[in-house]
């Protein structure tokens, strides 16, 4: 019998049948189910158990305490740390993303050195030990030749850094701005303060944050979260008062009690206005000499109606906000800048003047004057020098040609490229250094312009610590315990400027700089062992004072200080969920971008109705904001919580560095944030900038 | 033979016989194929990378099924221990077997961890707690597995803790699970049997109800 057409289909069809009863097309269909969800990216889960080890970020600039979950030693997240005093179980959105960053496509993963024709290839430490030797060899011993930016607001390691300076001839060591270094200068220079400014928010029941975004970005926001949440228990009377004074309502005037919108650049005479109303009522500073002549200068100058016309803020505002301080035992004028720099030192002077008239200076809820640390390492810069050096001031020295232009320059977690003031200028003036070296986790702007870029280790990376960080009303100091072995070939820059240091023959004392932290545990007093449980060691030691200025000469040059570049204020805004000029935006934290602050590559400013309409612009109108330091672009969103004459403006996007979470994603406001000298006190502003909007 | 067609001379009619035959060749070959030769093509085996004896261990070491696999203080389950967990003993070769050697120069003296093949691995979208299902949960009404807590685990996993060899996994081609991985429709036999599991005679004599706990809600395993 021969095969034919109908026996081969016959054939088939039996096949057919018989294939629907056997495993085969059920078993496979449902296999490839299965392999189209096999996808490379989709994270594993970690095999191990889970282990949480508390810490305290370095990543986030409120120091915020935590608990690191790791899983098999692999961190995985991190929580906030219920035991501790500070935080209390609350975590930043800043220091909530640092576990995932450690896998960053923007980390740097080994050192880089620049060729001439701008590529980066990859050399050993060695390598790169030999180049920094060699290059800052040449130029040790001479004054002027080598300058430093560290991002570390309150570490040890600036000792390191500062000693390592000192030895190599130079003193031109520098933070990058920062809140701390404006109330230092208006503290210890104008006023004749001795010790650092603290606030007691804790223990205050009428707290008046004038600019100071206490809730969301400013100082130990945690902690201030956590007494703001112990005063306010929730269905029971408040226990204390909050007012925001600020051009934006921002999270800390949407809690508060009451929002007092006012003119950005006018703080000063917004408390002053209120010092005019307290000193009616006979308050006065017995430990000021000046007190009668800053009285006749206020008495003579900041009437309501004066205040009002400067400020928009309406006379009866400001008696009621005066009368509020004066009912409350234990009033405090938190004063700062809305994004955390640039404040103007008129204000912090009169909102501390305003705490002494009312008896705050180290009182409990009041104003406190904290002694610094003992230094460990031999030669560095004092905690009072460190915070009035002033980057801003030094580089438009150096542009100018006042100061001669460094041969080298360090950056430490410092991305200045890209978070100074007019930060197209200053990328400009850095890129004329000859030589310059990056110490950074990621790939940042100040990197992507570097010679040489050092990878340091991620906070959870590495042994660092935290002393009496800005805002905390005691002495604080916190260890940040290494939680996991470098991911890449990071290095703690602490040990390589000490290993640095002896090949150049200027020992700074120490062979690592886990001996360093060790030393400075042991100088203050604390107990290793419960530091690195995750405990603060405080202090209640406070600084007696015996000569304070009011320094009403200085007050009445400062006050008249206004930007006239443009017609509309500027009002930057600052988030912890956006990151930081050294953070980029966490990826972890892009589902917390509202549509009407970033969409697309585009990013917003804000503006209310009348400041729109004035200008003929629309919601969602492509605007460009310009003034003398240069042009910033956005879109429009309408917004009523911003004051009149102001737009509010997001910092964080309009990165040209680190990855495609943060990169070309909108524009940089502080390339507008053009910068002036206050008169008086010579601190350099750039909160208040003036800007021209217009539609593109 | 053909047969004719009267009507229509010319067409050859249909000869039935002579077409079941090559239906019913095709309908065979298609079920040996199938329940023959296609799983063992579509499954490779995949030996563990180090020889393990669970004999060795319980029987002859004296060691607990929990020594190893335990649940741990906030619900973890252990699974299969570390290197660090073994070089507990093995810190040097406890006997002779050149195997103990390598795992020991190998492994142990690295701290290098085993990529162990686990037979039953779920895929990340399905949530299963050990916990949920440990001696301790289920023994409270199910004294039995107190007793004999590889009866327990046996209910899911195959039971592995008498053999001297560990058995190849057989690892699916195309998904990568191996064979022994459970499908829903297996934790269904519990979870969506309002029985919870089934009833023994024994059960019903002590007047055991046929209530379940075990929620069958979607948010339950797939968080």
């Amino acid at each position: 019998m021969g095969i034919d057409r109908r026996s081969f289909i016959s054939f088939l069809a039996g096949g057919a049948v018989g294939t629907l009863v056997t495993p085969i097309p059920w078993k496979l269909t449902d296999d490839i189910s299965i392999w189209t969800q096999n996808w490379s990216w989709i994270p594993k889960n970690p095999e191990g158990a889970s282990e949480y080890v508390p810490t305290v970020s370095k990543l986030c600039p409120s120091g915020c305490p935590v608990r690191v979950r790791t899983v098999g030693g692999k961190p995985v997240g991190v929580r906030g740390n219920a035991e501790h005093p500070y935080s209390r179980g609350g975590v930043t959105p800043l220091a909530a993303a640092e576990a995932e960053l450690l896998y960053s496509p923007a980390r740097v993963r080994r050192p880089l050195r620049r060729t001439p024709d701008q590529a980066y290839v990859a050399i050993s430490w060695d390598e790169a030990l030999a180049i920094l030797e060699e290059k800052l060899g040449a130029i040790k011993g001479y004054r002027g030749k080598l300058a430093m930016v560290s991002g570390d607001p309150d570490g040890t390691i600036n000792e390191v850094f500062s000693a390592f300076l000192a030895k190599a001839g130079s003193a031109d060591f520098y933070l990058m701005p920062g809140e701390a270094q404006v109330a230092a200068k208006a503290w210890n220079d104008v006023m004749g303060g001795q010790g650092a400014v603290g606030y007691d928010i804790g223990n205050s029941d009428m707290v008046l944050a004038v600019g100071a975004d206490v809730l969301e970005s400013w100082g130990q926001v945690v902690r201030n979260r956590k007494a703001f949440a112990d005063k306010r228990p929730h269905g029971e009377k408040p226990k204390a008062k909050y007012v925001y004074a600020g051009p934006v309502q921002n999270n800390t005037a949407a809690g508060a009690d009451a929002w007092v919108p006012i003119n950005p650049g006018t703080e000063a005479a917004f408390l002053l206005g209120l010092t005019y109303q307290v000193l009616k009522e006979g308050f006065r500073v017995d430990a000021a000499p000046d007190f009668d002549e800053f009285k006749t200068f206020v008495m003579s100058n900041f009437a309501p109606q004066n205040v009002q016309r400067v400020t928009g803020v309406a006379a009866t505002t400001l008696v009621a906000v005066a009368k509020d301080l004066l009912r409350a035992s234990a009033p405090l004028i938190v004063t700062g800048s809305e994004f955390g720099q640039g404040g103007g030192g008129a204000a912090m002077v009169a909102g501390l003047a305003l705490n002494l008239m009312l008896g705050g200076l180290n009182r409990k809820g009041g104003l406190q004057a904290l002694p610094d640390m003992p230094q460990v390492v031999s030669g560095a810069k004092d905690a009072k020098g460190l915070r009035s050096a002033d980057l801003v001031a030094y580089l438009a020295d150096v542009d100018k040609g006042r100061t001669p232009l460094p041969e080298a320059m360090l950056f430490y977690e410092a991305n200045a490229a890209y978070g100074l003031p007019e930060a197209s200028k200053a990328a400009a003036t850095l890129a004329k250094v000859p030589f310059k070296a990056s110490f950074s986790v990621f790939f940042d702007e100040t990197a992507a312009m570097s010679d040489l870029v050092l990878p340091v280790p991620l906070g959870m990376e590495r042994w660092d610590d935290i002393c009496t960080p800005y805002g905390s009303g005691e002495v604080n100091y916190q260890l940040a315990r290494q939680v996991i072995e470098p991911v890449f070939e990071a290095v703690n820059a602490g040990d390589v400027f000490l290993a640095l240091a002896a090949k150049l023959g200027m020992s700074l004392g120490y062979s690592s700089f886990r001996q360093v932290l060790e030393a400075k545990a042991s100088a203050i007093g604390a107990d290793l062992d419960a530091l690195q449980e995750g405990k603060p060691f405080t202090a209640p030691a406070k600084v007696t004072q015996y000569a304070l200025r009011m320094n009403p000469g200085v007050l009445a040059k400062a006050i008249k200080d206004a930007d006239k570049g443009g017609d509309i204020a500027l009002a930057p805004v600052f988030y912890l969920r956006t990151g930081t000029g050294s953070t980029a935006v966490p990826p972890f934290n892009l589902k917390t971008i509202r549509d009407t602050e970033l969409l697309g590559k585009e990013s917003f400013v804000q503006l209310n109705a009348a400041t729109a309409g004035k200008l003929g612009l629309r919601e969602g109108d492509r605007v460009s904001l310009s003034n003398e330091a240069g042009t910033c672009a956005a879109r429009v969103h309408i917004n009523e919580g911003v004051m009149t004459d102001a737009v509010a403006a997001l910092l964080g996007f309009g990165h040209t560095a680190f990855d495609a979470y943060s990169q070309g994603k909108g524009d940089n406001v502080a390339k507008v944030m053009k910068t002036r000298f206050e008169p008086g006190t010579g601190i350099p502003v750039w909160a208040g900038a003036k800007v021209k909007i217009a539609k593109i | 033979m053909e047969e004719k067609n009267t009507m229509n001379p010319g067409v050859k009619s249909c000869t039935c016989g002579a077409l079941v035959a090559p239906f019913v060749v095709g309908l065979i070959g298609a079920l040996i194929v199938g329940w023959w030769l296609f799983p063992p093509l579509l499954y490779s085996k995949k030996l563990q990378p180090v020889r393990f004896s669970h004999v060795v261990h319980v029987e002859d070491g004296g060691m607990a099924c929990s020594d190893c696999h335990f649940n741990r203080e906030d619900g973890s389950f252990s699974g299969i221990p570390n290197t660090g967990k073994c070089a507990e003993c093995h810190a040097e070769p406890m006997g002779e077997d050149p195997e103990e050697l390598r795992f020991v120069e190998e492994y142990v003296a690295t701290g290098k961890q085993v990529e162990w093949v686990r037979y039953q691995v779920q895929p990340d979208n399905v949530f299963f707690s050990h916990a949920a299902h440990s001696v301790e949960a289920c023994g409270s009404c199910h004294p039995e597995f107190e007793e004999n807590p590889r009866e327990l685990c046996n209910k899911c996993h195959p039971d592995v803790g008498g053999s001297d060899s560990a058995p190849a996994a057989q690892v699916n081609r195309i998904t990568g699970y191996t064979s022994m991985t459970m499908k829903m429709w297996q934790c269904e036999r519990c979870h969506a049997n309002e029985n919870h599991f089934e009833l023994t005679e024994e059960d019903e004599a002590k007047h055991i109800k046929p209530v379940t706990r075990a929620n069958n809600g979607c948010q339950v395993c797939h968080k």
